[in-house]
């Protein structure tokens, strides 16, 4: 039940460790905050670079012994000390969320990790911890004029059959 | 975008993709969904599905068959009997028939048990069918989610990265820019009650404003009374596949989610008939407020 929200926690961790991995390298902030300036230029996961040495220390809180020397040898190194960066994904809502990492290496092993959402979306929050269904009281409608999209997914048109049956009966019931 | 639109298996399909299809990737498709519709239309007196309304027997489906019928074990199961292929008859009956007679000729019929009319075994070859009496089997929940799929397949192996599947209430989408997509409102076509993101997955529909022929009659029934169901009315999924997500979409309108999520990978809403709705986690923000 709780397997939607872990894979998008997971999917989030696995984004924003590359992102953070990406923008860390040969870079060693010793600070325990994430830095507000080194924010902007990581902000987008999709542009940072997804090299394989950013994306072993991803693997390193499940698996921390045998990850590390992978790390170690496929980035020449990583200094220990504390990581931070920013990435961010794109949920279905289409608001794109943001998530802070910090990470601790010690011994060129992750240490700590904490990952922080931004949940821009007030009701991301629970979702984030939690399979729980969201309620709605009412529905709101907008005029798909309105509404910038490529498609409009609802019930499939029907046949031509369908249609032409279906206004043959009609006009005999009204005749 | 290059669009190729075209009728097929009772609705309006269309396929857009970034190069043109190649005139024998066309033609492959119109194959592919003209073999399926032999098989499983109930609309036509030459399909297999037609001949299974005459009499009992083994009947030899395609390899494709076999995931259906897993899918649809599964839902029969996780929805206790609502999702039953067989409940086709009861469309018959309600006047959703192959000659569209849209007249009710008895009351709703309760659909005869999945598990007691109907088996099946699968090998490399295809699958073989095998139904103890007469049925009138409706693929319907499934099949255009399957066949999405299907066409799908034949277009990723022509070569093609970038495209979209869309068979009107089943979607599926890859490569390129993500599709915005709007949820259509059930109550009023010319309205959205929110719009999702998709990308490199598939979106499945179900509601019941169109195929509607009479009063409370639609084509959403629960096989266990042969009834239409009215407290749903309209559900939305998003999942790697069209054909889970389709079958998934027909199964919010009688299982709860949490029933469906403990086997299946989805996001959905589902409306309700009182304006309600509900949604997973990860579409928290899609619907308007």
């Amino acid at each position: 039940m709780n397997r939607a929200s872990k894979s998008l926690l997971c999917a989030a961790a696995g984004l924003s460790l590359l992102s953070a991995a990406g923008c860390a390298s040969g870079e060693d902030t010793a600070t325990a905050d994430p830095a507000p300036a080194e924010s902007p230029a990581s902000s987008s996961a999709a542009s940072a670079p997804a090299s394989s040495p950013a994306s072993s220390p991803a693997a390193a809180p499940d698996a921390a012994p045998d990850a590390a020397p992978d790390a170690a040898a496929g980035s020449g190194s990583y200094a220990d000390g504390e990581y931070t960066g920013t990435g961010s994904y794109i949920p279905p809502s289409g608001t794109s969320e943001d998530v802070d990492v910090t990470l601790r290496l010690e011994n060129g092993v992750v240490a700590e990790l904490d990952v922080e959402t931004s949940q821009k979306n007030p009701t991301s929050k629970q979702y984030q911890r939690e399979f729980t269904s969201g309620v709605k009281e009412q529905v709101v409608g907008k005029s798909l004029d309105e509404l910038d999209v490529d498609k409009v997914a609802g019930s499939s048109l029907t046949s031509q059959g369908f249609n032409r049956a279906l206004d043959a009966i009609r006009s005999e019931a009204t005749s | 975008m290059h669009t190729l639109g075209f009728e097929a298996i009772g609705t309006q399909w269309s396929l857009s993709t970034a190069e043109p299809l190649a005139p024998e990737t066309r033609a492959a498709v119109a194959e592919l969904v003209d073999g399926y519709d032999r098989t499983y239309s109930r609309f036509r007196s030459d399909s297999t599905v037609a001949r299974m309304a005459r009499a009992a027997g083994n009947w030899k489906l395609p390899a494709s068959a076999a995931p259906l019928l897993t899918l649809f074990d599964a839902l029969q199961r996780l929805t206790d009997g609502a999702v039953n292929p067989l409940v086709g008859r009861s469309l018959e009956v309600l006047g959703y028939d192959a000659g569209y007679s849209f007249q009710p000729s008895g009351p709703p019929l309760r659909a005869a048990g999945w598990k007691d009319t109907v088996s099946w075994t699968a090998d490399a070859g295809g699958s073989v069918l095998t139904t103890a009496a007469p049925v009138t089997f409706d693929i319907g929940a499934a099949g255009k989610g399957q066949l999405v799929d299907l066409v799908s397949a034949l277009l990723a192996e022509a070569g093609l990265r970038e495209y979209v599947v869309d068979a009107g209430s089943d979607l599926r989408q890859a490569g390129g820019e993500p599709l915005r997509v709007a949820l259509e409102h059930p109550y009023d076509t010319t309205r959205g009650i929110g719009v999702v993101t998709l990308s490199d997955r598939a979106l499945c529909a179900s509601a019941v404003n169109r195929r509607q022929w009479g009063d409370g009659l639609h084509h959403v029934l629960d096989a266990r009374t042969g009834a239409p169901v009215d407290t749903v009315a309209a559900t939305w999924v998003l999942a790697a596949d069209a054909m889970t997500a389709d079958g998934l979409a027909t199964a919010l309108f009688f299982a709860e989610p949490q029933a469906l999520a403990s086997e299946f990978e989805f996001d959905y809403v589902r409306m309700f008939s009182d304006g309600r709705a509900d949604y997973s986690p990860a579409m928290a923000g899609v619907l308007f407020t």
